[in-house]
């Protein structure tokens, strides 16, 4: 697997997808803009999102911090650099997780067939019928260090779609007559994933890792907007946002940097998942 | 009595022509019969003829119907006229029959909407209809799926007639039908529309064109190359392509049997070798169901086994089961021990769904090139001996033709250097000429590699002229045990 995700996902119909993908570019443009700002921002203008100035709180934008300051006088911009490179990271590493364990398994039960199968099936399912962020919830609070929780809990609500996906998709291609013909050629069960199961499945699961990594951002958002997630003073989108909420008529431009950059984020997310079907 | 006359049709995509200029009539008692290969244009002309092309194709040409005097690149106007003087027979009935209503509904519909009758008199109208075409009270009130495929196409037959259209466009009326099939849905039509009404029959099918009878056009790339009486054209055919055409009709072949013969004894290396597959009082069937009970075969290497019978009688489940993919549900399969497991191999009746759908197919090859250790060299020596462009192995499978692709999946099997091939309905899907070509190319690999061949195909004449034993395969539900070949005389289809 040389290729990379973007360009395996292109390859289908390029000259067609180049025209009607103009809603992904978007999307890959709106997420390379938050991407750069979380990494970039900070070394253009150095400052620590956990210094507090009492004399400043609420106070507009400067020089050192472009957006303004929150109600403690801490630097909105270093804040929201520091909570873009946060919440991203746990998702990713989250949808990672939960992508090569749902296809693993998908193939598997798909392959297997039998027991294997309707034993794995039978577990997706159950975790299917529990909200997805109660189960974070109960991660949270059984594993130690926050991070390492919302890691923990979103990889395990996340990997029932991957799971499903791909087991859907292998059980078809598997019953193919061109999986037949390649057996009968002597092609072993590598083979067959590579050239059969991960070009079917492929594309779908970087679709469905677009929407993960978008769904994931949101849950630790909405538990840190519920002051369940991440705790103070780390910074953190939901939970920027509902520390400023009661500043919104002071400071407006301090509430609508987490909200925007939030909104941009999965807005670009859904927009590269969501075109691909086009 | 001229019923339709078309002048000057053409059918263009930009700047792609894809109907040259194409005039014809329809005399009432004279059916006409339009023959050609896929993409010769056929399907085209009767649409331009409907009023029902896709959009996007630019169209020109003058129809008259009766007193209607149209012009095909304002399909608009023809809609009145469908069903009135105009229908469409579809292709494949049973798949285009609303499976939620009752026979007598989907014809009474008609009766009712097109030609505003009351319900009841529609209803009654509709039975007198399916009455006439030999349709029982009891089956009137059954759903497609309850109905058996001959009588699907009468449903549809009165349903395309209800609204009392005298002319009948029928576009591959019997595609998916075997010979039997074929030939009743052929009298069928000539029943209903011979006398009076007006019949154009779109086909690939030379059997159903002389079936047909009344007159002939041969249409190839979007250009009548002959026309005239079908069995004139049919019997001496004046241009080159019709000439090709009929030659590659399988009941045209010359027998290979004898001229294989003839080889096997001089050169006698391998006809009489032993068994690559046999089978003791095999008994084969899909989901616990016995299709065919008790055979014992032989395939020796450089025969070819022919099987045939009609859809459904478990001719490619018996393969599946001396292939090893589907257990035999008693008796035993036999493989010569001493082989490679890959040295059995199948040859798919859709090659697009044999081969890897987003993989290039040079990409595809070269893997089982590499997982056989054949060099480089193999594949450039048998795409020249196949007749193959190299060019194509840049393409994705379904971008290619069915015989190219065909041949490639032939070529494939060839780079492992297989002793028995089960070749499943390979040519069921390709164009008569095609079809020629490719079993041309199954038997020399034959006689040069030396292989076994199980050739199942539902046309009797292809397998007739092709195979060194037949087995025939009666309908399952018949009492009929299948017997090899001279244990039976093989029934000829008329």
């Amino acid at each position: 697997m040389t290729d990379t995700p973007l360009s395996l996902a292109g390859n289908a119909n390029r000259t067609a997808s180049l025209a009607a993908s103009w809603p992904r570019l978007v999307g890959l443009l709106l997420v390379a803009l938050v991407a750069g700002f979380a990494l970039a921002g900070p070394l253009l203008v150095p400052g620590d999102p956990l210094a507090q100035s009492l004399i400043k709180a609420l106070a507009g934008p400067e020089a050192a911090a472009p957006l303004g300051y929150d109600h403690l006088g801490r630097s909105i911009f270093h804040r929201l650099a520091s909570a873009l490179r946060l919440s991203p990271a746990i998702a990713l590493a989250a949808v990672a997780t939960a992508g090569l364990a749902g296809l693993a398994l998908g193939t598997l039960a798909a392959a297997r067939g039998g027991w294997t199968e309707r034993a794995l099936v039978t577990l997706a399912d159950a975790l299917l019928a529990l909200p997805g962020l109660l189960l974070v919830l109960i991660v949270l609070a059984i594993v130690p260090g926050t991070a390492l929780g919302f890691w923990a809990g979103l990889s395990l609500v996340l990997w029932v779609e991957f799971f499903r996906l791909s087991r859907a998709a292998t059980r078809e291609t598997l019953a193919s007559p061109a999986v037949q013909a390649s057996r009968l050629l002597g092609f072993g069960p590598a083979y067959i994933f590579r050239a059969h199961i991960w070009p079917e499945v492929g594309p779908m699961m970087l679709t469905a890792a677009a929407f993960g990594t978008a769904t994931a951002i949101m849950a630790i958002a909405a538990l840190g907007f519920v002051n369940v997630g991440m705790r103070a003073p780390t910074p953190e989108l939901g939970r920027m946002m509902v520390e400023l909420l009661p500043y919104w008529r002071e400071a407006p431009l301090a509430l609508l940097s987490p909200v925007v950059a939030t909104f941009t984020l999965l807005l670009g997310l859904t927009l590269m998942a969501g075109s691909r079907s086009a | 009595m001229i019923l339709l006359e078309a002048d000057d049709i053409t059918v263009s995509d930009g700047p792609t022509t894809l109907l040259q200029p194409v005039s014809l009539t329809l005399e009432a008692g004279t059916p006409l019969v339009v023959l050609g290969e896929t993409g010769s244009g056929k399907s085209l002309l009767a649409q331009a003829l409907m009023g029902t092309l896709p959009p996007g194709l630019a169209t020109s040409g003058r129809v008259t119907l009766g007193t209607h005097r149209l012009e095909t690149a304002r399909a608009g106007r023809f809609r009145p006229l469908w069903g009135r003087e105009i229908a469409v027979l579809p292709q494949e009935p049973w798949l285009s029959l609303d499976p939620l209503m009752r026979a007598r509904a989907q014809v009474g519909e008609t009766h009712r909407l097109v030609r505003a009758l009351t319900a009841a008199e529609a209803r009654r109208q509709a039975e007198t209809d399916l009455a006439r075409l030999g349709l029982d009270p009891a089956a009137t009130q059954r759903y497609p799926h309850q109905l058996s495929g001959g009588m699907a196409q009468r449903v549809a037959i009165a349903a395309a007639r209800a609204g009392g259209a005298r002319i009948v466009i029928a576009d591959e009326p019997t595609k998916g039908l075997d010979a039997a099939r074929r030939d009743d849905v052929a009298d069928l039509l000539l029943q209903e529309l011979g006398q009076g009404g007006g019949l154009l029959v779109i086909t690939h099918d030379l059997e159903l064109a002389q079936r047909i009878g009344g007159r002939l056009m041969v249409l190839r790339r979007g250009e009548v190359v002959e026309a005239g009486e079908t069995a004139r054209v049919l019997a001496a055919p004046l241009d080159r392509y019709t000439r090709a055409l009929i030659a590659a009709d399988p009941r045209h072949w010359t027998p290979r049997s004898t001229a294989a013969r003839a080889a096997a004894s001089t050169t006698a290396s391998t006809s009489s070798g032993p068994a690559v597959v046999s089978a003791h009082g095999l008994t084969v069937g899909r989901g616990g169901r016995s299709l065919i009970d008790h055979v014992d075969l032989d395939l020796r290497a450089g025969r070819i086994f022919g099987v045939t019978g009609p859809s459904g009688c478990g001719k490619s489940t018996l393969g599946d089961v001396l292939l090893g993919l589907v257990p035999p549900l008693a008796g035993e399969v036999r493989r010569d021990g001493g082989l490679p497991v890959t040295a059995f191999q199948k040859l798919y009746q859709d090659p697009v769904a044999a081969f890897p759908r987003r993989l290039r197919l040079g990409r595809t090859l070269a893997d089982v090139a590499r997982r056989h250790g054949a060099g480089a060299g193999r594949i450039d020596a048998l795409l020249e001996r196949l007749g193959l462009d190299p060019v194509l192995l840049e393409r994705l499978p379904d971008a290619v033709s069915g015989g190219e692709l065909q041949r490639l999946a032939l070529l494939r099997l060839l780079l492992v250097r297989p002793r028995f091939i089960f070749a499943d309905e390979p040519t069921s899907r390709l164009d008569p000429i095609t079809q020629a070509q490719v079993i041309q190319l199954l038997c020399e690999t034959v006689e040069q590699d030396g292989c076994a061949v199980m050739l199942v195909s539902h046309d009797a004449m292809l397998i007739r002229n092709t195979a060194d034993e037949r087995l025939a395969l009666g309908r399952p539900e018949g009492a009929a045990e299948p017997q090899p070949e001279g244990a039976r005389p093989e029934p000829v289809p008329a």
